[in-house]
């Protein structure tokens, strides 16, 4: 058992006290005799001395010897007065070094304690900013004081069960991930089916009547949706084990406005939507993947469409900004409300609830064009208001700057 | 005509290939395993060889790339087109020491498929 602090001070206090209060009875007592015996002699001197007067004045005496007795006791009297201050100074001086010495000996006594208090302490808070810093491997070394043992002992404690929950956290993620991973490989052979034979109707949709082909027509929509569900899921099981990777190039922006562009041009315009370009001109080439890049636009474009009603117009937009490139998607729909933006990048969280139901998205694709965004080293960002519009911009970086 | 060998573990999926290649005007084969294919090819129950194989990734008992592998071995050299459930196969991800033709993925897009097919096949 490691010596307490507690009783290390209790025995310190203890000695303290025993030693001032021997200090104070010896200083005090020893006062007290040579004042008593100071006043004992005085008394005598003055019976001395009033004896040789009395003689002197019945007159049948030595005259002279008693003038000389009366003289020396007064002399008596002066050497003893000073031999009584002698004492009591040095008295005060005995009990002033021993209160002294009393207190440095406590002074040092505290000093030892709490330097042999410092280290534990200061490990304990290295060690508790290193696992506050995320480092699980932070531990301090148990001893000294058996307060700061304890105190260690727990902090240790503590460490270890942080480092259990979060390897046990780690491996339900880790298994998580594979399960999406897995169910999104199993999901495709049934759906491969599912899709192939409803197109394999279609081929003989001659045959068929217009209420066959439309029930036809909504499964294979709901294949596709189901194609659209598995690849955003993919997407941020592999994002968020780590395994989402992109590879980027330089490339031009123009080019690639153009190409998502061109994939939206039918659904927009199906919708009676305007869709335009403002790229600025002479734009450096960006450092992305351009089929994620493809990916991130189309998500974007999609939400645009989807979310505003016919006749609304889309507009994308490139600047330069900073030191990467702005690439925007500005249209003049509905707008997000302001409690909804906050959440508008989270997995499953889609604008006003009352629209979701003609909203064929998967509520991933914000999510994972943020993953992609970040994973180029950019921004993401979103300015809505209500009943004028949403603008939904990245900055992706430009090589070399 | 021009014959495929199909190979799937999934008889839905086999019944489906042979549907469409079939109407397509192709001749079809089918196995349930990589196992079956190269059994059935190294036992010459297959008169000759077929003009394409068209083999899943991942099947029981000898997937699709095993089979591939043990057929370019032993010398043969049919164009082969393999079937993956990964969202984004692509020939980067076949072993270096395979010649595929080409990947296919889940679910299939049977338009750009038989346009393959009859490139690989002509």
């Amino acid at each position: 058992m490691s010596p307490s602090l507690a009783n290390r001070l209790r025995i310190g206090f203890a000695i303290g006290f025993a030693v001032l209060t021997a200090m104070a009875v010896i200083g005090v007592g020893r006062f007290i005799e040579q004042r008593q015996d100071f006043e004992d002699a005085i008394a005598r001197s003055y019976q001395v001395e009033m004896a040789a007067r009395v003689r002197l004045a019945s007159g049948d005496a030595d005259r002279a010897a008693a003038r000389a007795t009366v003289a020396v006791q007064a002399e008596r009297r002066e050497e003893l007065r000073d031999q009584i201050a002698a004492d009591t100074r040095d008295t005060t001086l005995l009990v002033a070094a021993g209160l002294i010495a009393g207190l440095t000996g406590a002074l040092l006594l505290f000093s030892g304690l709490i330097a042999s208090m410092r280290r534990p302490l200061e490990e304990l808070v290295d060690a508790a900013g290193r696992l506050a810093g995320g480092d699980r491997s932070a531990r301090v070394e148990v001893g000294g004081l058996s307060e700061t043992a304890t105190l260690g002992a727990a902090f240790n404690e503590m460490a270890d069960q942080l480092e259990r929950e979060a390897s046990q956290r780690d491996q339900l993620d880790r298994l998580k991930d594979e399960f999406v991973l897995t169910a999104s490989h199993e999901l495709r052979s049934p759906l491969t089916s599912v899709q192939g034979f409803a197109e394999l109707l279609m081929l003989e949709r001659d045959s068929l009547t217009p209420k066959q082909v439309e029930t036809v027509e909504i499964i294979l929509d709901n294949c596709r949706h189901l194609v659209r569900l598995l690849n955003d899921l993919l997407d941020l099981a592999r994002s968020d084990a780590g395994r989402l990777a992109v590879t980027p190039k330089p490339t031009a922006v123009a080019p690639l406005i153009d190409d998502a562009v061109r994939t939206m041009r039918a659904q927009t315009e199906s919708a009676g939507q305007t869709l335009t370009e403002a790229v600025e001109p002479d734009l450096p080439p960006i450092e992305v993947e351009a089929d994620r890049m493809r990916q991130i636009l189309v998500n974007l474009i999609t939400n645009a469409h989807e979310y505003s009603p016919a006749g609304a117009s889309i507009e994308v937009s490139a600047r330069v900004k900073g030191a990467g490139v702005e690439i925007a998607v500005t249209d003049n729909g509905p707008g997000i409300p302001e409690s909804q933006l906050d959440q508008i990048f989270e997995r499953f969280v889609r604008g006003d609830a009352g629209l979701t139901q003609r909203v064929g998205g998967t509520g991933l694709g914000l999510a994972i064009s943020k993953s992609l965004v970040e994973l180029h080293g950019g921004t993401i960002a979103v300015e809505s208001t209500p009943g004028v519009g949403s603008r939904f911009s990245f900055v992706v970086p430009v090589p070399g700057r | 005509m021009t014959r495929v060998l199909v190979a799937d573990d999934s008889e839905t999926i086999l019944l489906l290939m042979r549907t469409r290649l079939e109407l397509a005007g192709y001749e079809v084969e089918t196995a349930a395993d990589g196992q079956e294919v190269t059994e059935r090819l190294r036992a010459g129950e297959l008169e000759g060889l077929p003009d394409l194989l068209l083999l899943d990734a991942m099947m029981p008992r000898k997937s699709g790339i095993d089979a591939l592998r043990e057929l370019r071995a032993a010398g043969v050299d049919t164009p082969a087109l393999i079937v993956s459930a990964h969202q984004d196969a692509t020939d980067a991800d076949a072993p270096s020491d395979l010649e595929v033709s080409g990947f296919v993925n889940k679910p299939i897009d049977f338009d750009r498929l038989l346009d393959e097919i009859a490139a690989l096949t002509s």
